[in-house]
């Protein structure tokens, strides 16, 4: 479907004919295949719908322009900073895809230690840009190719460093926010004329609406600007990068050192990671980084990738060379951890106070990970966290399973059980990647000072083999029947199920009234339909904000 | 390959943006992480190797076709491999660059070339220069005066080869001159291929005119087969590439050599000494066709073999070309072989090095996107506070002469060779 030539020209008159195009081949580059990309959703191998245009704004006055444009006309829209997953792209063919890489700017305020940056600023750039000034922020999972704009006003933005850093809700500030009426607010300090250093005031207080816990996924309008929380980086004024591509890795000094954790059960390593929770101080990052790759896999893997002659064809006779076998059985349960020390009696005190958790619960320190060549890479990987593309390195795609995020005592207590239902999987069926069962990864807490972790089973499947589509979405099925028997609630890639229909268009609101419904609180949907009426009066930007229409809780009573 | 034998790439590709920026364990700044010239100017998502892998997906299935914007889109990528490199930091099983010149090659088959494509083509065909204007029997004047074997008529061991740009280009000339006297002077057994000597044609493979190039590549290699060389060496990273990864595909058997290696050789055993201060701060543009595609072609014949239920591999190992073993050492051996030189490097560098704007024919068909590529360029050599760019390749050189930064700022532009000549 085209746009009318009279609102085409309305469109192209706020950004200039370079930045918008109907070019039918260029539209189609913004359709996003959900195989491809993890997208806590399928996997499912339909586009998303065809833009009937693409707009690039450079500012946010174009961008609010545009979005008048939208309810004058009735056009849904989307603006996505990256396109890496599914919730960022467009839902109906009535609909027009903004692409915001135009609006990159990072300000830093040292002093404050914040930054306002735009959406296009990806997590690498602004770290870059923050460590140039001795502070660093929190890259969430998604990893340094993401916006951290995207990440704090549209999603659940965990990771690495949130046991020090904290997570996306805990690290925004004020926002600049083109409302879906077209109306631009600005929340907290900003919106008082006192600067970004607050989210909460003076001036509007609307982290609620805005993003909630887990993130409204860019449908309540575009954030142009968003302040972030910056952190202490007590290193140097960039990572020091050398080695041969693929195994770069940091030259830092003394006071950072990264360690991988290993534990002789699952019980030992729950006491440990408990111990961390309760000392928030020591960690400058913890994670289950390699066990991604699976639990047969992992060193093998972290050989390949410290190699530039190895290959993946490699694997096999690396899982069977009884060096990288013992190596490997050694971190059969493991966390890494980044210990970041600001003065040498700190770190002193850290490295302490690790050999004191080890020691209380049994576990040790992976002897091949410190081997200067592997832990400089290791540190390298962690610190930028480029790994958002390792995670593709084994298959190409992946989708995370189960998604045992909560106490880490229930989550650990069912790590076996999980772990031999996705082996069962990867013995009788070929549709995943046969890596060991267990390929559990995640934050060792998704909230700043320690708390719940965040995990998920790592699910590589090949986007190119329809059945092996097909299949792993049998897999999620049954992990799901899993979770749910366990009461362990949304599997992770089922996130999103109930946001956008597997055709890959948005759901209508009939749909959505049926499935929210039966939900344990459903009024907090309806709660929600009211946000969206008072926000959203036109529905013009798709089904992710999961709304009940109030009527139906009456009729239910 | 032809293009529908990538169609497993393009939908094995992750879409994780890799392909946009340098490594992202390499970012110093926002300013210098970008690393494709194309995305970074035109903005769309087409324009990147994830847009291409998706575009060719869509043109296979039917769903679009070689309208006016998407043909550009296809043309203006400068076949400098950025995305090439970045993508393996991660992957091991797709090839971006390949897919994009078979995605250029489908449009010239179709009929979609660029209107300003077939001047050069079309001076390829009659005169082998991909320089339209000039002629044929002007190839040879830069050696005028040069008492040098012709290869054609007697045997030496070397051939020096200046490829097109020093061949024409009145303010490039010189350097092939001098670099030509260098190596007599050194005492090497070095010869030119005179009246036989042509077009490399890379040029036209970076375009997507496979067929012309093959004409071209066999041509050349019937000459270079006759005269009985053992080495082929040339100071143009473009016809490095083409020689040494492209024509060794054909069958090519010599070895071959950038001048820079030569003269790095020539330095390590002595027989060449930098005597002269030449006091001068530098920094140093890695020529994409010399760097990251500068890795010698390892022939491979196989087919895919799965493992471990879904992870693809390749039955027998398969090269890989990621850029780790481009040519990036030598030229900064040499310059730091000359007394005084001091060395400032660039945020992007080696494998990660920002195109000069003139690959893939853009300088000649897309001034406006090629100069824009190599004003980055200059900003970035500007930012180092350099005092001149030291490069080792005519097109990278030519742009780079032509290239102001974001302030208006030029820079003085020098290529390898000269400073060698001031140094000795």
């Amino acid at each position: 479907m085209a746009l009318a030539r009279e609102i085409y020209r309305a469109f192209e008159s706020i950004v200039g004919s370079r930045n918008i195009s109907e070019d039918l081949g260029i539209r189609e580059t913004y359709r996003c295949i959900p195989a491809q990309s993890s997208a806590h959703f399928g996997p499912y191998d339909q586009k998303t719908p065809l833009p009937q245009a693409v707009i690039l704004p450079g500012s946010t006055e174009e961008v609010q322009q545009i979005v008048k444009l939208c309810n004058k006309y009735k056009i849904e829209f989307k603006a996505s900073s990256t396109f890496w997953a599914t919730m960022g792209y467009i839902g109906s063919d009535c609909a027009i895809q903004l692409d915001m890489r135009r609006m990159r700017e990072i300000e830093i305020d040292a002093k404050n230690m914040t930054a306002v940056v735009e959406p296009y600023a990806i997590g690498a750039t602004v770290q870059a840009e923050a460590m140039k000034r001795g502070l660093t922020l929190n890259i969430p999972g998604v990893g340094c190719s993401s916006s951290p704009l995207a990440s704090t006003a549209g999603w659940a933005g965990f990771g690495p460093t949130s046991i020090f850093m904290g997570c996306a809700t805990e690290n925004m500030l004020g926002a600049e926010w083109v409302l879906p009426s077209g109306e631009t607010l600005r929340t907290g300090s900003v919106g008082a004329g006192s600067g970004w250093f607050c989210g909460e005031g003076p001036g509007p207080s609307t982290r609620g609406i805005l993003r909630g816990v887990v993130g409204t996924t860019g449908t309540m309008g575009v954030c142009t600007k968003v302040a972030i929380r910056l952190h202490p980086w007590p290193g140097p004024d960039h990572i020091p990068s050398v080695g041969d591509a693929p195994a770069y890795r940091a030259v830092l000094p003394d006071n950072f050192k990264g360690y991988t954790l290993c534990f002789p059960d699952w019980g030992a390593y729950a006491n440990a990671v408990n111990l961390f929770h309760e000392n928030p101080d020591i960690l400058f990052l913890g994670h289950r980084q390699y066990n991604k790759f699976g639990r047969n896999l992992k060193v093998a893997m972290i050989k390949i990738l410290n190699d530039k002659n190895k290959q993946l064809c490699d694997l096999p006779a690396l899982m069977e060379d009884p060096v990288t076998k013992k190596q490997n059985e050694d971190m059969k349960i493991d966390v890494q951890v980044i210990l970041a020390g600001m003065s040498k009696r700190d770190m002193a005190f850290k490295e302490k106070a690790v050999d004191t958790i080890l020691e209380e619960t049994g576990g040790w320190k992976s002897e091949f990970m410190q081997e200067p060549d592997i832990a400089a890479w290791n540190l390298m990987y962690l610190l930028r966290l480029g790994h958002k593309n390792l995670n593709y390195t084994l298959c190409g795609a992946y989708e995370g399973t189960f998604g045992l995020t909560g106490n880490v005592f229930v989550s650990s207590s069912l790590m076996e059980e999980a772990s031999a239902l996705k082996r069962k999987w990867e013995l009788e069926s070929d549709c995943i990647a046969a890596v060991g069962g267990d390929s559990d990864m995640g934050s060792i807490s998704v909230m700043g000072g320690g708390g719940a972790t965040g995990w998920e089973f790592f699910t590589q499947f090949d986007a190119y083999d329809k059945e092996s589509i097909k299949n792993t979405k049998l897999f999620a099925d049954a992990t799901q029947e899993w979770m749910t028997s366990k009461g362990l609630g949304v599997d992770f890639c089922r996130w999103n199920e109930d946001a956008r229909r597997p055709d890959g268009y948005n759901y209508t609101q009939e749909q959505h009234d049926e499935m929210y419904i039966n939900l344990p609180q459903p009024h907090v949907t309806a709660y929600q339909y009211k946000v969206r009426e008072a926000f959203n009066p036109n529905k013009l930007t798709g089904s992710y904000y999961r709304t009940l229409t109030p009527e139906k809780l009456k009729e239910q009573d | 390959m032809a293009l529908e034998d990538y169609r497993a790439m393009m939908e094995r590709c992750s879409n994780c943006s890799g392909c946009k920026w340098i490594p992202f364990d390499k970012i110093k700044s926002q300013r210098f992480s970008e690393n494709c010239p194309s995305i970074s100017y035109y903005n769309f998502n087409t324009h990147s190797a994830r847009g291409r892998f998706q575009l060719a997906q869509t043109l296979l299935d039917g769903d679009c076709e070689f309208s006016p914007d998407v043909v550009e889109a296809i043309h203006n990528c400068t076949a400098c491999g950025s995305c090439d490199s970045t993508c393996k930091i991660t992957r091991y099983n797709l090839e971006p660059l390949d897919h994009n010149l078979a995605l250029k090659a489908k449009a010239v088959e179709e009929g979609y070339a660029l209107p300003e494509q077939k001047p050069i083509m079309d001076s390829l065909q009659q005169e082998k220069t991909m320089l339209p204007g000039e002629l044929r029997s002007n190839r040879l004047h830069w050696a005028s005066g040069i008492d040098v074997k012709d290869l054609m008529k007697e045997k030496g061991e070397v051939a020096f080869y200046p490829g097109c740009k020093y061949s024409y280009n009145e303010k490039l000339k010189p350097v092939a001159a001098n670099a030509l006297k260098l190596l007599i002077n050194a005492g090497a057994d070095v010869g030119i291929f005179g009246s036989a000597d042509m077009c490399c044609a890379g040029r036209a493979l970076q375009m997507g005119f496979e067929n012309d190039y093959e004409q071209q590549a066999k041509a050349n290699m019937e000459v270079f087969t006759k005269s009985g060389v053992s080495v082929i060496v040339t100071p143009c990273s473009d016809c490095y590439h083409a020689f040494k990864r492209q024509y060794a595909k054909l069958g090519l058997d010599i070895k071959v050599m950038h001048l820079v290696e030569y003269l790095d050789e020539l330095i390590q055993d002595e027989k060449l000494v930098m005597k002269n201060r030449v006091p001068m701060t530098v920094t140093y543009h890695d020529p994409c066709h010399l760097g990251r595609l500068g890795e010698a072609y390892v022939p491979w014949e196989g087919k895919e073999k799965k493992i471990l239920n879904q992870v693809h591999t390749w039955e027998p190992r398969r090269p890989r070309y990621n850029g780790a073993d481009g040519i990036y050492d030598a030229p900064r051996r040499i310059l730091q072989s000359i007394p005084g030189v001091e060395l400032v490097e660039m945020e992007r560098i080696r494998e990660y090095t920002w195109c000069c704007g003139a690959g893939g024919g853009c300088s000649q068909t897309n001034p406006e996107f090629a100069s824009w590529t190599a004003n980055e360029r200059i900003t970035e050599a500007n930012a180092t506070g350099a005092e001149a760019m030291v490069t080792a390749c005519p097109w990278c050189e030519e742009s780079f002469m032509n290239a102001k930064d974001e302030d208006g700022n030029t820079i003085q532009v020098v290529h390898l060779i000269d400073l060698v000549l001031q140094a000795i």
